[in-house]
């Protein structure tokens, strides 16, 4: 008996309409764990590198971990892995909510879809029934509509994965949204769904987790609640204003970025910041099933109440377009849900294209704090019309057709959120090796620059901060593989989790397995990409950054000194100094036969 | 005021009432509190170690603050506290897993706390039983502590609450000296001050 997996996994082909239930290997299990581990070990295999992105060749990977839907702290997520079509390198996303929940309950483990349709179709997956069903009568749906009529049609009780009007026309911003708005927004993967005329994936089952050691699951269940508890991050500030809570924090170190990072401290913070956001227009608070921690808002604006913005959004629709003005923010949040957009590459975009606008580049009637002009621009992105056909190939592309692509700020493509790397060295370094591109996820370095998670550490220094990257990089892949949500991991380390993962799975797992783990994923990412192309040279933030001192603010005179860090960074990875994983380091970790 | 608290903070540790990293220290103004960073080096305190957020409402600068900061607050809500010493005095803490209340034997101890309650948490650290409980006691006592963790002590200044703090873990230690001789420290002079 398989305990916390299914060992199973669908796969479904859009061209020929097969579907077909295989066995996983245990031994990938144990190696991978789940989510974005087994997600990208199944793509690698499956999907060869190449130069250019591929297309309807391309797969997606939808893969849960082993904790998913046991009900521990944090777990009711799940990944999707492909192609990215805007980075063009290996990319996994994840979110929360119930849809993860829904596919261990379907009995798997993972849902592979490869092929395309000819025509608009929806994969509904329910009580053991797998289909490939007609989504003519959905195709051109905003996100809400299209899971309202599938709701109609299977039941409340199913959970819906789908792509709005973005999506379907290919926008590289375009997300892929769960239910009530859970976004695995990043990377353009819904254009991957739209490319494929996959509208949506409906889940529905029954099938429970099954956990080897009950009593140390529970043992562990209020071990992991404690810290929860204690710690204020996941007790106070994340409950009571969310993500939002980081405004005022990063505007008063000088690290919010403002006006497509022409400064790095914006002076409406306040005006957008958590603290007004839970005085002036949240509804209420929510969170994902059984989480503790409940960080997600609901709030009123102008067109009724829905769930955000989170911080990067407000960054990215606010600071980053000169916006200080919570209403319009909450609108383009509410835009991005409907349509299918991935926020903060969209206001990124937005405000790269502003800057261009300002500088003569780009004609386009939208300058910086156009909140208006920013809404109706984002439904041009989402349609392709006039201006918003280039910004819906994202800030590189668009900056790049104007002959200035250092107004990009990005990295490997993807636009780089909402934290200014000239006063947080060891973030622009995580944003710089980042195998997906700027993502400020994957090594989290805000945790000890600001937070103090473990320590703190001196947020200016670029010493030491390649080795704690690492570290970061490694444990956070193994965590997204569990798959745990990161806010509870703010209190919790690694080794409450590799017990807990020992308790669900009955295979025993140390700390040191869960970086090793994390350290094999970062290693086949890295090594896809290297051989889809990409270089050391691709590991680099924009010129702005590193050589444009923060003109104001805390951080004032810095700039981020990224080559102080990246020859460490590629020494103590053990890759070759032109970022190579050795052959020693791809023996050690297994990856001999992993590419395709 | 960061220097006093770095005074504060590096007798606490010198004097080992607290580990490295344990233990913290606020103070009240108004409707403002400042309690140091959570994960801070009590003997190493540096800028950016103290967080001023508010007494009632949290804001952004909570994700930063002190576990105990729950703690602290309900102290300051409830009583005239002006300042919170939370420590991890080794002696007392032995004491107090052992003990429902701490008598102090030597005149000092006697004279300024007269006897240290200790309070059971099943949750001891960030807790919210604490919250409920500690501030009660601490309307009638300058110090009191949670069985198997550690010290809250109060006072108008963080001086008077190290003050307590200091004086509970010397008496701790001369109960523990006593009884280490033999002595049974329950008939010296403890029934006085069981009715404080």
């Amino acid at each position: 008996m398989t305990f916390g997996w299914h060992g199973k996994l669908l796969r479904i082909n859009l061209a020929n309409k097969t579907i077909g239930r295989e066995s996983i290997d245990p031994g990938i299990l144990h190696r991978w764990i789940g989510g974005r581990g087994l997600g990208v070990a199944l793509l690698a295999r499956e999907v060869p590198p190449s130069p250019d992105p591929p297309g309807i060749e391309n797969k997606l990977i939808f893969s849960a971990g082993p904790l998913t839907g046991t009900g521990a702290p944090g777990s009711g997520r799940f990944s999707l892995v492909s192609r990215s079509p805007l980075t063009g390198t290996i990319f996994d996303c994840n979110a929360g909510g119930l849809w993860g929940i829904m596919l261990k309950k379907c009995g798997y483990d993972a849902l592979i879809i490869e092929g395309g349709s000819s025509l608009p179709c929806y994969l509904a997956v329910i009580d053991g029934q797998c289909s490939i069903l007609d989504a003519g009568g959905l195709w051109g749906l905003d996100i809400p509509s299209c899971c309202s009529a599938l709701k109609a049609v299977h039941g409340d009780g199913v959970s819906v994965a789908s792509i709005g009007p973005a999506g379907e026309n290919g926008v590289l911003q375009a997300s892929v949204i769960t239910d009530d708005g859970r976004s695995l927004g990043r990377g353009g993967l819904g254009a991957v769904m739209g490319a494929k005329n996959l509208k949506a994936v409906v889940l529905m089952g029954r099938q429970k987790t099954v956990l080897a050691d009950q009593a140390k699951y529970k043992y562990m269940f209020c071990e992991i609640g404690k810290w929860i508890k204690a710690n204020p991050i996941t007790s106070q500030g994340l409950p009571e204003f969310g993500t939002p809570v980081l405004v005022n924090l990063f505007n008063e170190l000088g690290a919010l970025p403002a006006y497509n990072f022409q400064k790095s401290y914006f002076s409406g913070a306040n005006k957008i910041s958590g603290e007004t956001i839970a005085e002036t227009v949240t509804v209420k608070r929510t969170g994902c099933r059984g989480c503790p921690v409940r960080c997600t808002r609901v709030t009123r604006g102008r067109s009724g109440a829905g769930h955000g913005p989170e911080y990067e959004t407000i960054w990215s629709m606010g600071p980053q377009c000169g916006i200080d003005d919570l209403d319009t923010i909450i609108e383009a949040n509410r835009l991005c849900n409907i349509l299918g957009m991935d926020t903060i590459s969209t206001g990124s975009t937005l405000g790269c294209a502003m800057e261009l606008a300002q500088r003569g580049h780009l004609d386009i009637p939208l300058g910086f704090g156009d909140g208006e002009g920013l809404l109706e621009m984002i439904y041009k992105m989402a349609y392709r019309k006039d201006a918003g056909d280039s910004l819906a190939e994202g800030s590189y592309r668009l900056a790049s057709g104007c002959g200035q692509p250092g107004y990009a700020m990005q990295v490997k493509k993807l636009e780089i959120p909402a934290y200014d790397p000239r006063g947080l060295q060891g973030m622009g370094l995580g944003f710089a090796t980042s195998n997906r591109g700027a993502c400020h996820l994957r090594a989290y370095m805000v945790g000890t620059e600001v937070l103090g998670i473990p320590k703190r550490t001196d947020r200016f220094s670029t010493g030491g901060k390649a080795g704690l990257t690492i570290f970061n990089q490694n444990v956070n892949a193994a965590i997204d593989s569990l798959s745990v949500c990161r806010f509870i991991c703010l209190a919790v380390s690694e080794e409450y989790w590799a017990r807990m993962l020992t308790a669900v799975t009955g295979i025993s797992y140390q700390p040191q397995d869960l970086h090793l783990i994390g350290e094999r994923i970062w290693n086949l990412e890295r090594l896809y990409n290297l051989k889809s192309g990409f270089t050391s040279a691709d590991d680099r933030l924009p010129q702005r950054l590193t050589d444009e001192p923060a003109a104001e603010g805390p951080s004032r005179g810095h700039v981020a000194r990224l080559d102080e860090m990246m020859g460490e960074y590629y020494r103590f990875r053990g890759w070759s100094p032109d970022g190579v994983p050795t052959e020693t380091k791809i023996a050690r970790l297994g990856l001999e036969e992993m590419i395709c | 005021m960061l220097k006093t608290f770095q005074q504060i903070g590096r007798d606490l540790f010198k004097a080992g009432l607290n580990s490295s990293h344990s233990g913290n220290i606020s103070i009240r103004s108004g409707d403002r509190i400042i309690i140091t960073r959570r994960g801070s080096m009590l003997g190493h305190l540096q800028e950016g170690d103290l967080i001023e957020t508010g007494l009632e409402k949290n804001d952004s600068r909570i994700t930063l603050a002190s576990t105990e900061i729950k703690v602290h607050r309900a102290i300051y809500r409830k009583t005239s506290a002006l300042a919170v010493v939370h420590a991890h005095p080794p002696y007392a803490i032995s004491l107090s897993l052992l003990e429902d209340e701490i008598v102090p034997l030597d005149s000092e101890g006697s004279y300024l706390l007269h006897r240290i309650p200790v309070v059971r948490a099943e949750h001891t650290i960030g807790s919210s039983e604490l919250e409920e409980m500690l501030p009660e006691v601490l309307k009638e006592y300058k110090v009191a502590m949670v069985r198997g963790h550690g010290s809250f002590a109060v006072g108008q200044l963080p001086e008077e609450a190290y003050q307590w703090t200091s004086s509970l873990d010397h008496s701790s230690r001369i109960i523990f000296i006593t009884r280490s001789l033999g002595h049974n420290p329950l008939s010296v002079g403890t029934q006085k001050n069981k009715v404080w």
